[in-house]
């Protein structure tokens, strides 16, 4: 791992801190309403269904659909000089409807993406004190 | 019956226009100030309420300045002002249904309205240097990904997602920028007015797949007004009045393009509010102008307000509706990939200029009614106007 160059590093907050140390330890959490069972993300202090604000991060099974995706082709930032193109994706968790995150395909050849298509998280470690929920093709 | 007590817009007008014009945003806003007084027709003192949307978001670079509406006010001669906002954002639909609000409400009787736009504010500044900004907030979810730029989010992946789930193609949006570059080779006033064809297009490189440069608006610095009055007054001005029939401005889901619906967000249910608050349907409308932030924001307004089905905007603009003397002319100015980035405003301002029947060449004829759109994804808005 290069860690000369990182990417923009996530200002965890009291709120947020749960999904960075989660995926540090290769787990792919999510807030979750301990009264209804709504998963809320991003992380906000109160459940939109309920109102509750007894929210609890839970892990998720780290399965996915690939909802929409773009192959960048410029690098806007020095940390994607020797990454480009690469793969900027939105995917669907199936634990709810609508309940998406915005992540990278890797481990995909580019003309086998394909809306729709089932892929499962895999961590990156990208800079010291960061690690990233990645999707790849499932069984890839 | 359209929305009571009826607003109408009565002077427009353009700074001057273009990249690293050296103007800055109060030169930029008097200039426009200025242009949209004397197509009204107006002395300062017939303005008591100021709008002006200037930021993007966050801070201003060093060196940009900043102008706000008390500013404009006293510079203008407005002040003192019954009513002044420093605009909703983050584009002009926000401030312009915010003026038009104030004077229905009777906070004051005319308002000019601003978007001043500084091009080194704009994104595409970013491509020449690094943005250094730490990944706070919900950006934390998305910037350390490599989503660096709104392109991505708030066009590249919307246009793939269209075109997998309804079949749209790449050479449709290349005929969209074609009809587009069609109608600003008829306005002296657009910046590309040079012939466009579909190769040309397709000929280009991606900047982030499927999305090429000529799907994107071209960053300028601009300043643009419209002045806003009410029935009372609409009538004693240079020009027979453009009133507003309807408006509408709604908003879904977090600011957060890259997890929201991609292709039936915030414009849906704007489209939905703007036709119940009016007996005037789709059919009714003789040219719509709506955003072209991205070409996709214009596909999904198109289906929004219902012109053609969800997902038929491609096939729509490909067999030629959308070009003048087509069933709905579209973007008749150009748009503002050929006008420059002005944030919506230049629609504002075309569909009162094609309800005049001042548009020369590209004049729709007999257009009484027009409709304009802004934004998409978490907030949109539209308005629907017509003449006298
Ligand atoms: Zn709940």
């Amino acid at each position: 791992m290069d860690t000369s160059v990182a990417p923009p590093l996530p200002v965890a907050n009291p709120l947020t801190e749960f999904f960075w140390e989660g995926t540090r330890a290769h787990k792919l959490l999510i807030l979750r309403c301990q009264s209804c069972g709504h998963f809320v993300h991003y992380p906000r202090p109160v459940c939109e269904r309920c109102l509750s604000e007894d929210l609890a991060p839970e892990e998720v099974s780290g399965n996915a659909t690939l909802y929409s995706y773009t192959i960048t082709m410029k690098p806007w930032h020095p940390f994607w000089v020797d990454k480009v193109p690469y793969v900027l994706a939105s995917v669907e968790l199936p634990e709810q409807p609508d309940l998406k995150m915005l992540t990278n395909i890797v481990e995909c050849e580019h003309d086998a993406l394909e809306i729709g298509m089932p892929v499962e998280v895999t961590f990156r470690q990208v800079a010291a004190e960061l690690t990233l929920p990645f999707f790849k093709p499932v069984g890839s | 019956m359209g929305q009571t007590p009826r607003v109408a817009a009565v002077g427009v007008g353009y700074s001057t226009t273009g990249r690293r014009t050296g103007l800055n945003s109060r030169e930029l806003a008097i200039q426009a100030a200025k242009a949209a007084m004397a197509d009204a027709g107006m002395t300062p003192k017939d303005i008591d309420g100021v709008a002006v949307l200037w930021a993007v978001s966050g801070p201003a670079p060093p060196g940009v300045e900043s102008v706000q509406a008390l500013d404009i006010a006293q510079m203008m001669g407005f002040a003192p002002v019954g009513w002044y906002s420093d605009g909703a954002g983050p584009a002009y639909i926000g401030t312009a249904l915010q003026a038009i609000a104030a004077i229905r409400a009777g906070f004051c009787h005319t308002c000019i309205t601003f978007r001043v736009i500084n091009q080194r504010l704009s994104s595409a500044d970013l491509e020449q240097g690094q943005d250094e900004t730490p990944a706070a907030g919900d950006s934390q979810f998305t910037m350390p990904f490599g989503q660096l730029l709104p392109l991505q989010a708030i066009a590249a992946m919307p246009m793939q997602r269209h075109m997998a789930v309804y079949g749209t193609t790449e050479e449709q949006f290349a005929h969209h920028a074609v009809t587009q570059r069609y109608h600003a080779s008829l306005n002296e006033d657009a910046i590309f007015r040079d012939p466009l064809t579909v190769d040309d297009f397709l000929a280009m490189p991606y900047i982030t797949s499927p999305l090429r440069i000529l799907d994107c608006d071209y960053p300028v610095d601009s300043g643009s007004a419209v002045i806003y009055t009410t029935e009372e007054r609409a009538r004693d001005f240079q020009h027979k009045p453009v009133f507003v029939e309807s408006a509408a401005y709604s908003g879904k889901g977090y600011m957060a393009f890259e997890i929201e619906d991609m292709l039936e967000s915030a414009p849906f249910h704007t489209a939905k509010q703007l036709w119940e608050r009016t007996d005037l349907e789709p059919k009714d409308v003789d040219c719509a102008q709506l955003y072209d932030g991205f070409s996709i924001i214009t596909f999904q307004w198109l289906e929004a307000l219902g012109f053609c089905a969800p997902g038929e905007a491609g096939p729509f603009i490909e067999a030629g509706n959308t070009r003048l003397g087509g069933k709905l002319p579209l973007n008749t100015d150009g748009g503002a990939c050929n006008v420059g980035r002005r944030h919506g405003t230049n629609f504002c301002i075309e569909s009162v200029r094609q309800i005049r029947g001042q548009c020369g060449a590209r004049q729709v004829p007999d257009a009484n009614t027009s409709v304009w759109a802004n934004a998409v994804g978490p907030f949109s808005g539209a308005v629907l106007m017509v003449g006298d």
